[in-house]
């Protein structure tokens, strides 16, 4: 008896501090490094120049610049965006992403970060839809891409951890999942069927599993470098990019179906530290 | 009065409608009720109600952008939530669905230019929408049959792995009569073999013609086609 406990007594210790990693004020290749360490993925560890490359993240640039753009009173009422609540109340950044998407009492709606920001941006700040700040969603010299980044940057390390208490966010994570699976169009494809398995590729890019949180916390840990594109690009990037590789219609930036396919992906992540901004292929 | 008449046969056949599809008809009349419907519901809701995709846009193949995302029996059948696999009579239904609709070329399975078919073979871009449209319209050989994107092929370009390796294909099996029927079948609806599976119907869903397919059998069972070597 005493010998069984002794030898799972390794067990027990090795367990309990892989539990206890403290992701939280790792930079983000660390955190992608001690995932690769852990899983062996070789979707996590299909580029070790990129990760070469994560100290150095373009990305940063975008989130000092949107640090700078938060907090300088702009648009028509030249308010900042420190009063924008983003689910832990008014200018809490720390952790907000990661908790996203979820539920806005003051709207009705279940909310992205982008479709958050689009509303603070008009409400706070009085910017039109059409305005160039709100309407220019993709790419490194956006405005908005800049917000996204630093926003999202200050939960690099925490686990993802979108709310379901409130119906809604239930309500829409439920239905992104029947998305995610939902096969149509002159391909037959949804969103499993490059998503569904561990370890396959498309030529030689490696795919990440929707089941297996810890690849899956990289697949959606946008706003990311893309190194194929020089751009930072956002969850909605990756989502139209997906869509369009899938022949099926554009979806458009912001709208209910997005925000319940990033719903059901964010979940799918869930526990997993957020890697923050991340560089891609 | 004919005016009233109308709305009134417009409301009853709405809330008729709204009914047969399970929504409350008050919430119907103003803002969906989000979280009285079923996920499948609130899905089907969102695609095509909510605003969510350009649905309006024309399609390479004739129409528009809204009929890639209504789905036909087959693609309903193979919708696991989850990923599961489909349970034996769907598998059954599904393989029978695929079974019909293989059309044989008239003159029976003829093999075409190993060459054509080794591009058509590495070309993925056809058929896609939104904000790069694909243009096949023009290209010599066509759209493409997006085979690397999932098989290794031959050794000298790098396939995908979400279908098997199909290196030495021909040299493998032969050229028998059965196994061109069985290629050529598996390539024009592979629901009749696999049900379920994860690849295109590349037939029955018009992505590649008849001739297309020749040159990609061709590709696969040609001495000289570098697959084989």
């Amino acid at each position: 008896m005493l010998k069984k406990i002794l030898y799972i007594m390794p067990l027990l210790i090795g367990s309990g501090v892989a539990n206890a990693t403290d992701y939280e004020g790792m930079a983000p290749e660390e955190i992608l490094q001690t995932l690769i360490d852990k899983t062996g993925s070789s979707y996590l560890g299909q580029s070790p120049q990129n990760l070469q490359m994560m100290p150095d993240n373009p990305a940063y640039w975008l989130v000092d610049e949107g640090e700078a753009l938060f907090s300088e009173p702009r648009g028509p009422k030249q308010v900042s965006l420190e009063e924008c609540d983003f689910g832990k109340g008014p200018g809490v950044l720390e952790g907000a992403y990661a908790e996203l998407p979820r539920y806005f009492a003051d709207v009705g709606k279940v909310m992205d970060l982008e479709a958050r920001l689009v509303h603070c941006m008009t409400t706070l700040q009085g910017f039109d839809k059409q305005d160039a700040p709100v309407k220019t969603r993709h790419g490194s010299s956006s405005d908005f891409m800049k917000l996204q980044t630093y926003i999202a940057a200050q939960s690099n390390g925490i686990a993802w951890n979108p709310p379901m208490d409130h119906p809604m966010e239930k309500a829409m994570r439920d239905a992104g999942e029947v998305m995610f699976y939902r096969r149509s169009g002159p391909m037959d494809f949804s969103c499993q069927t490059c998503h569904g398995d561990t370890g396959k590729r498309i030529r030689a890019s490696v795919l990440p599993n929707v089941n297996e949180p810890e690849e899956w916390t990289k697949a959606i840990s946008w706003p990311s470098e893309r190194a194929g594109q020089l751009n930072v690009r956002s969850s909605q990037h990756r989502l139209r990019g997906c869509l369009w590789q899938m022949r099926h219609p554009q979806i458009v930036g912001g709208s209910d179906a997005s925000i319940a396919l990033i719903s059901y992906w964010t979940d799918a992540a869930r526990g997993q530290p957020a890697i923050l901004p991340d560089l891609k292929r | 009065m004919l005016n009233t008449s109308i709305k009134k046969t417009i409301v009853a056949t709405t809330s008729l409608l709204c009914l047969l599809a399970g929504v409350n008809v008050a919430q119907a009349e103003g803002k969906p009720d989000i979280v009285g419907m079923s996920p499948q519901q609130l899905a089907e809701h969102l695609i095509f109600n909510s605003g969510s995709f350009k649905l309006d846009q024309a399609v390479q193949e004739g129409g528009v952008t809204r009929q890639r995302l209504e789905q036909d029996e087959l693609q309903t059948a193979c919708s696991v939530v989850g990923g599961g696999k489909a349970d034996t009579n769907t598998a059954v239904k599904v393989m029978n669905m695929a079974r019909d609709s293989i059309k044989l070329p008239e003159g029976g399975i003829k093999l075409g230019d190993w060459k054509i078919g080794r591009e058509l073979a590495w070309s993925g871009f056809g058929f896609r929408v939104g904000h790069n449209n694909d243009d096949h319209s023009t290209a010599a050989n066509g759209p493409g049959g997006n085979c690397y994107n999932c098989h290794q092929l031959a050794t000298d370009r790098t396939g995908g792995n979400i279908g098997p390796a199909l290196t030495g294909y021909g040299k493998a099996r032969g050229s028998s009569e059965a196994i061109l029927k069985y290629t050529y079948e598996v390539i024009y609806n592979p629901h009749a073999y696999f049900p379920c599976t994860h690849m295109p119907r590349i037939g029955a869903n018009g992505i590649l013609t008849n001739e297309q397919i020749s040159h990609i059998m061709a590709y696969l069972f040609d001495p000289e086609s570098p697959v084989n070597k």
